[in-house]
This record gives structure tokens, sequence and C-alpha cells, in this order.
């Protein structure tokens, strides 16, 4: 014990000493946590207002086309803007960034709402969309949507109207002027409750920290690799010291490291985020905040293991570095933690499955969106431990040496 | 104290072994010297002694253990100090010297009174709070040297401990090193300065392509020597009188002749002459280590 002790005394001096290893654990993912937070705060906001301007040039001024106009005002997801006065004017001002998408209602557009293409052998007029060529495809298509879905409702009330004034039946009265709420409404299903959807910051917090945790391999493999290249390794090994001694001397250190790692990340989640408008982490309580610490505790190990086989591959610190970080972006970027992974097509989403990343952030997942128990939990802590107990075996058997 | 016997070890995918059949029998109380240029054996000898590496042939015993069960039984019995600073930069002379102390296994008071011992040894007294890395060269000699004392060694394995030094720290250091039998602690010292190894060393081994070629007491090293001339010129002489007084061609104007008696060197000293050969230096007698090592190895220690 005397020589544990000594071990982690030297390994939290030598790290309290090495400011860009402080910076790459501390620092880094705080930065990382704010900054994605922010920049992903509507993609996980289902019905999210999208800060993008469309305008509609109503060449027809029927109370159809205001109609129409009106719904899609209603709908909201897109933010109207002041309409111009011509189609020449919205052209010149898409080419001036003004708006992104126009709208453009051709004349006799109420006249011809129930023969659409031309349905009774006369031509007719198509709507038509100007849009800006930078804005995104899947915004056009969502746009073009919304409108084809306004329409839709507007020819059916129109169609009911005269339907019903033909065969006498009850109609609204006044279908041009109906209010439209929000017909589909968005829940998450989760284990005993449903409440909201995630927000961005309960997506992120547990992303930059997992990724967070696997940085301790910077440090670690700097300090190892300086161990060796000095001869200390020579000098522990020939007073006595076995080599898994001195990787428990890492371990318990940087497992410590990787705890306030996940301190600071959810008191930024929980007070930090809200800071620069972002909504607060919602942390799970009673025996989910130990299911959760379980799982922190096994990326940790993952982790820690991880940095020490990289070490134990490395043979200057550049090679590590280089290993260590590209490694760790890849695993981050293959495990969903910088596109998540519900955006990623189907091949690259069984891909993930075998980045050490996304078993812890499926375990925080798990415990912090789906409110789900240990069982539910323990297929990612074991996955998550194999990897700790392989990776550490690896490394003794590099660094094994005979001894007399 | 350590006897080496029929000591084999050869690295893998090696052409050569590293060491073939070394035998060595180091007494206690002294200071041992392992010469041999690069590639001798010297540091696979000292890893097999640190317990780095195991001999793939033969045997080590200190005080009549073999080596496994007597590092077992005292795990401190041995120290290797390395040519390195196998020591943390980042950390303090204090820091260094503690961590250590503890991986030792040492705690409490016994851990305090080491490392003030190590300091007092070493003279850090002054550095004691300053980071490793701040150290100047000699100074981070002397701490890699206080470390490897630090758990009252019987045998001290030292590679090199003097290189990058200047003159003072040198000194200091091998005075300091000189006074450790007293202390109780063998001392083991490779090197390749041989000015060094003669002014502290009572017993030498010459290794060379892991082989032993000589080992003994310094007096006997050279005393056994067969009687040799050194002479140094000011011009190469005639081909014809190198030939005729069998000289031996060593560097620059320099020449060595062996003779069973000194009025053999008369005649040559003669045709010198006749040849208009002025001679700069004439070394005749007991030789020295580096003279010695040349005749074994027909090469310098410093290649």
């Amino acid at each position: 014990m005397v020589r544990l002790t000594a071990l982690w005394k030297k390994e939290l001096l030598a790290l309290l000493r090495d400011l860009h290893g402080l910076a790459a654990l501390f620092l880094m993912p705080v930065i990382f946590i704010l900054v994605m937070t922010m920049a992903l705060h509507d993609a996980f906001m289902p019905g999210a207002a999208i800060d993008v301007g469309y305008a509609i040039v109503d060449l027809d001024g029927s109370p159809h086309a205001q109609s129409l106009a009106k719904r899609l005002d209603k709908a909201g997801s897109f933010r109207r803007v002041a309409a111009p006065a011509d189609v020449d004017a919205a052209r010149t001002g898409l080419r001036a960034s003004q708006y992104a998408l126009v709208l453009v209602l051709p004349k006799g557009f109420g006249e011809r709402l129930l023969t659409p293409a031309g349905a009774d052998g006369q031509p007719t007029a198509p709507l038509t969309l100007l849009v800006d060529p930078t804005l995104n495809p899947a915004l056009q298509l969502a746009f073009r949507n919304q409108t084809s879905a306004a329409l839709g409702t507007l020819r059916a009330d129109e169609l009911s109207q005269r339907a019903g004034k033909l065969f006498g039946l009850a109609s609204s009265g006044k279908p041009l002027e109906r209010e439209w709420g929000d017909e589909i409404v968005s829940e998450a299903v989760q284990n005993d409750r449903n409440v909201r959807p995630p927000s961005s910051v309960q997506q992120n917090v547990p992303a930059w920290l997992v990724f967070a945790m696997f940085f301790v391999v910077i440090p670690i493999s700097g300090i190892l690799i300086g161990e060796r290249q000095q001869g200390t390794l020579q000098r522990l090994a020939a007073i006595g010291l076995p080599f898994r001694h001195v990787l428990a001397g890492k371990l318990l250190p940087f497992f410590v490291v990787n705890q306030l790692q996940a301190l600071l990340m959810v008191a930024v989640g929980l007070w930090g985020v809200p800071l620069f408008g972002g909504e607060a982490l919602v942390m799970p309580g009673g025996i989910g905040l130990f299911h959760w610490w379980l799982v922190a505790a096994a990326v940790s190990l993952a982790a820690v293991a991880c940095a020490l086989l990289v070490a134990s591959l490395a043979q200057t610190t550049q090679q590590a570095t280089i290993v260590g970080g590209v490694g760790n972006i890849l695993m981050a970027a293959i495990g969903g933690i910088m596109v998540p992974k519900f955006m990623m097509p189907g091949a690259m989403q069984t891909l993930a499955e075998w980045s050490p990343m996304a078993w812890g952030l499926n375990g925080f997942h798990t415990v912090m969106l789906r409110h789900s128990g240990f069982a539910a939990i323990l297929p990612d802590l074991l996955k998550l431990l194999a990897f700790a107990v392989a990776a550490l075996a690896v490394a003794i058997w590099l660094n094994r040496r005979p001894t007399a | 104290m350590l006897r080496i016997a029929d000591v084999s070890f050869r690295y893998p995918k090696a052409k050569a072994a590293a060491l073939a059949g070394v035998s060595l029998a180091i007494p206690a109380g002294g200071v041992y010297g392992l010469l041999g240029p690069h590639g001798a054996g010297k540091t696979t000898l000292l890893s097999l002694l640190a317990g780095l590496t195991m001999p793939h042939g033969g045997s080590i015993e200190l005080d009549g253990q073999p080596l496994a069960a007597a590092r077992a039984a005292d795990p401190r019995a041995i120290a290797l100090v390395p040519q390195d600073y196998a020591f943390y930069p980042m950390l303090t002379v204090a820091e260094n010297l503690d961590f250590f102390a503890g991986v030792l296994g040492l705690a409490g008071n016994a851990r305090r009174q080491a490392s003030e011992r190590a300091v007092a040894f070493a003279r850090l007294e002054q550095v004691v709070g300053k980071r490793a890395e701040q150290l100047s060269g000699g100074l981070r000699r002397r701490l890699n040297l206080a470390i490897g004392l630090l758990g009252a060694p019987r045998l001290l394995l030292l590679d090199e401990p003097t290189v990058g030094v200047d003159p003072q720290s040198r000194s200091f250091l091998l005075e300091s090193i000189a006074g450790l039998p007293a202390a109780g602690t063998t001392v083991l010292y490779t090197s390749h300065y041989m000015e060094e190894v003669e002014a502290i060393c009572q017993r030498v081994a010459i290794l060379d392509h892991g082989r032993v070629l000589a080992d003994g007491t310094l007096d006997e090293l050279l005393a056994t020597t067969d009687s040799a001339a050194e002479i140094e010129l000011d011009r190469l002489p005639p081909a014809e009188l190198i030939e005729r007084h069998a000289l031996v061609a060593r560097e620059n104007f320099k020449f060595s002749q062996n003779f069973r008696s000194t009025v053999a060197i008369a005649p040559l000293l003669q045709d010198l002459d006749a040849a208009g050969c002025q001679v700069r230096q004439l070394h005749l007698g007991r030789q020295n280590l580096e003279q010695l090592f040349l005749r074994l190895t027909r090469r310098s220690l410093r290649d």
C-alpha cells in the first residue's frame, strides 16, 4: 500500500504540473459542451422554429390565396417576411439574401383551386417556389411539404363546403378562417412515464463527457512514455516493482480525474448552459443517479485502460498523441459523439456498435432519457468492463519482462 | 559477495551472444570497475544483476544465495543507477526522493530519514525544493545517484555515472562513490573514463564481445603486461626503420614496440636520431588501463 500511495501521489503531482494535459481534460470538453449544445439547440427540438425566412408573392389576391398564406403562417416553422411587390422584386430579394424562399401564387389560383394541373382540360398555372440555391435541400423539401399540406387542407375544406352546399349538409361556415392547431404532437416513449424528448444539453453533456474521459490518453501516455524513455521504468523494475503496480498506480488517479470531469461537465450542463440561453441538464434522481455513476465509472475504466494500451504501443509521445488523439476522434465520430447515432445511415449505426464511446453514451442515454434500471445498462457496462480488462491485459503483455 | 559463473545471454534475433561464459567474482567492500567499449556486454550484465532480464545460462549468486532468492529476501539489496536521468523532471528533488523511497516500501520516519541521508550524501540541500528539470547536469547526476542510495543497498550498480558532468561535479561524484564501501555498499562501476576507473576502483574486469578478457586488481592487471615502449615522433620514420625495429603504428606519429629488456630501446633511439626523427614523448614500464585495453582488444575503448 505504501508503494501504491507513492505512485498515486506522483501521478497527481505530475498531472497537476501538466497544463496542456489539464486543458485537454477539463477545458476542451467544457467548450465543446457549450458550443455544441448551443449549435445543435434546435436540432433536438421537434417543431422548433426554423430561422429561415420566406415570402409570398400573391398574384391572385383571392380569399383562397390569403387563406393559404394564413395556413402557412399558422404552421409557424418558417419565418414569414414582408411580401415583395412582384416576382422580379422577389428574385432581387433572394439574391440579396433577404429571404431564402418565395412562394408565387399565380393569378387564378383561387378560381382553379379544385382543378389542379388542368384536370378539366384547361391549363392551370402552377405554384412556383423560388429558392436560394445555398439553402439546405432538406429545408427546401420541408417547405414544399408544408405548402403541399396547407394546399391539400385548403382544397379539402373548399370541397367539403361546396359539397355541403350541394347536398344541404352542415359545414363549419367560414372554412377559410378556420384556426389550425398542431395536429401531431411529438412524445418520447420512455420506461415508466412520458416526458418531453431530450434536449440538446441532454444529448451533449454525456456525449462530450465520454469523449473527454477518453482524452486521459494524452497525459497518461505522456507520463508513461517519459518514464520508459528516461529509464525510470527500468529503475522501478530494478527496485522490484511489478509492471502491474505501475499500471495500478495510474488507474486510480486517472479514475478520480475522470470523476472530477464528470462533476464538472454535469455542473456545466446544470448551470453553465442556461447562462448561454440553453436548457438546463436534467439529471436522474435516486437510484438513477447511482446507475448514472456506474456508467461513468465503467467509461472511466475503459478510457484509462485504453490510454495505458496506447501508451504501451507507442514509442514516443508524438506517436501516442497522434494514435490517441486521432483514435479518440474516430471513436467519437463512429460512436455517435460528434454526430448523434440516430442521424447516421443504417450501416454507420451498425458500425457505431463497435465503438466503446457508443457503449458509454448508450449507457448514459439509457439512464438519463429512458429512465431504465440496472438490467438495461448492464450490457453496456459489461462491454465497457470487458474492453477495459482486455486493454489492460494487452498493455501488461506488451510491457512483459522476466525478473530475476 | 557477488559470484557470476559462466553466464551467457543472447538477445532475440541477435547473431552473436551479448554475454558468452562470463565469470567474475566481485568481493564485498570495494569499487569494482567494469570496462568495455559499446556493445561489450556491460549494460546487459548490469541488467542481469538488476533483475531486469534472466541469463540464458550460468548462475549468479549474492552472498552465497541465488540472485532471485537474494532479491526476494531483501528487495533493497541491489540498486541500479542507470545512465539516463531516471527520475521525474516535473517533480522537485524532495518529491523525487520521497517517491522512490515510497516505492522501496519505506514509510514514516524511515522514509524521511532515507531522503535526508540521500540529500546529505549528494549535497543537494540547496535544491531540495527545485524541480529536477531545472537542475544542472551535475546536480541531476547527483540526484540520480542519491535515489540509488535510498534503500541503503549492499550492491550498487553504477552505469556511466559521470557522463555529461562538469569537472567539479565529476570530482565530487568520484569522491563520494569512492567513500561508499566504507559505508557498507559494494559498487560495480562501469565507465568509459579509464582515469576514473584507475582512480577509484580496486579491482577491474575488461569485457569485450561478451567475454571477460582480463580481471583482477589494478596492480595485477597493469603489472602482468609485457614490457612495451610507446614513442611519439615529430614525423614518420623511414619504412625500413619501422620494419627493422618492429614498430607498431598507433595514431598520427605514435608507435609502440615490445621489448624484452630496456637495453633494446637504445638502438631504436640511435636509428631514429640518424633518420632525423625527433622523439617528442617516450613512455616505458607500467602501462595504464587504456594501453592495456588497446593491447587486449586491438581497439580503443572509445570506439
